[in-house]
């Protein structure tokens, strides 16, 4: 299975949560990105995100005037985040869960973003698709169908 | 802006009864996030398979996506969008029921508008449209009248509470007049580029 940081994006630009919406919007045209990332504040402090979804259902959908709303208004935050060695797979079922579609991968610091277009385009889920058989194998170790001979 | 205005005319079209990795396929070549499903006969809907159904539904399950097919996925029948839609109700409607992209339907297919269109060619950071405006002058013209009966109509509450329907009033004006600008002139500016040396048309600087 293919790890997060394998097929992460690792073009990432933060913004700070004081930053005007409008601001925020330059920057995601600018480098053509669908998130941004709010870095922690101090030691301690969560990440944070806001998107383009953010922006279009709670600023353009209300008619709210970008130049004077903030990025704290809108963002998430804390946020879920991905750990670099989580396989792709399960990154995928945490979004499913979670309902969300993309995550910032931390480990010590910013170390990328990933969504559901890196595991679409770029895990290997349609050439090796888990079988049902490996999945039960996984969960039951100690079966004696799961036993490998060498 | 019209949703006709900032929507993205490439679409593809896929068969429900296609697999799941042909779907993926076509996704990658063409760089798309969603493909529609189009009517099967005339009285059938629209539906719509979106990366995101993708990776839910299939990848996060470690499900075979060349055993699995789009209808068993898709979203049909799903929202569809008409092309005179305003911009600011499309978000609006995008934001109530939670999706991100629609296919533009009137006759026929003619395109799909997704929230990057949204962002990146609609004119709501220069231009943010305040809605329901009608809305909220008929409540603040009423709010005004109770504040009036009740404080007296020299009193300056009662002046307050106008200032604010008058304001609202030449918000609404505002917006009507650059829409206006935006979809067409009147007759009488067509009339003027074309006979720009008539009487009528002088523009006075005095």
């Amino acid at each position: 299975m293919m790890q997060a940081k394998e097929i992460m994006t690792q073009d990432v630009v933060t913004v700070r949560g004081s930053a005007t919406i409008a601001d925020a919007i330059t920057k995601m045209k600018d480098k053509g990105l669908r998130a941004l990332i709010v870095e922690p504040r101090y030691n301690g402090d969560p990440y944070g995100i806001v998107t383009e979804t953010d922006v279009v259902y709670k600023v353009a959908a209300h008619g709210h005037d970008p130049k004077k709303m903030y990025v704290y208004e809108i963002m998430t935050k804390p946020c879920i985040v991905v750990n670099p060695e989580l396989g792709a797979e399960y990154v995928a079922r945490l979004f499913a869960n979670t309902r969300i579609r993309r995550a910032p991968v931390i480990q010590n610091g910013l170390l990328g973003v990933i969504s559901i277009s890196d595991i679409l385009r770029k895990s290997d889920f349609v050439e090796k698709p888990k079988s049902d058989f490996d999945r039960y194998c996984e969960e039951n170790p100690g079966a004696r169908e799961a036993r490998m001979y060498d | 802006m019209k949703a006709s205005d900032i929507m993205t005319q490439a679409v593809i079209t896929i068969s429900g009864s296609a697999t799941v990795a042909e779907a993926v396929k076509l996704l990658k070549d063409k760089g798309l996030r969603a493909l529609i499903v189009e009517p099967r006969h005339s009285s059938d809907p629209y539906g719509i398979v979106s990366e995101t159904d993708i990776v839910y539904k299939v990848a996060a399950h470690g499900h075979d996506p060349k055993s699995m097919h789009v209808y068993e996925i898709m979203t049909k029948p799903c929202i569809v969008i008409n092309p005179d839609l305003g911009v600011e109700y499309v978000a609006r409607l995008f934001s109530q029921s939670r999706i991100r992209r629609a296919p533009v339907i009137q006759g026929g297919l003619l395109g799909i508008i997704s929230t990057s269109d949204i962002l990146r060619k609609s004119d709501f950071v220069e231009k943010p449209k305040e809605l329901f405006l009608e809305d909220r002058i008929d409540v603040a013209r009423a709010e005004a009248r109770t504040i009036c009966k009740e404080k007296g109509d020299t009193s300056p509450d009662c002046a307050a509470a106008w200032d604010i329907v008058e304001e609202l009033q030449m918000a609404a004006s505002d917006q009507r007049s650059k829409d206006k600008e935006a979809s067409e002139k009147s007759s009488f500016e067509v009339y003027c580029e074309n006979n720009p040396n008539a009487k009528e048309c002088r523009i006075h600087d005095d």
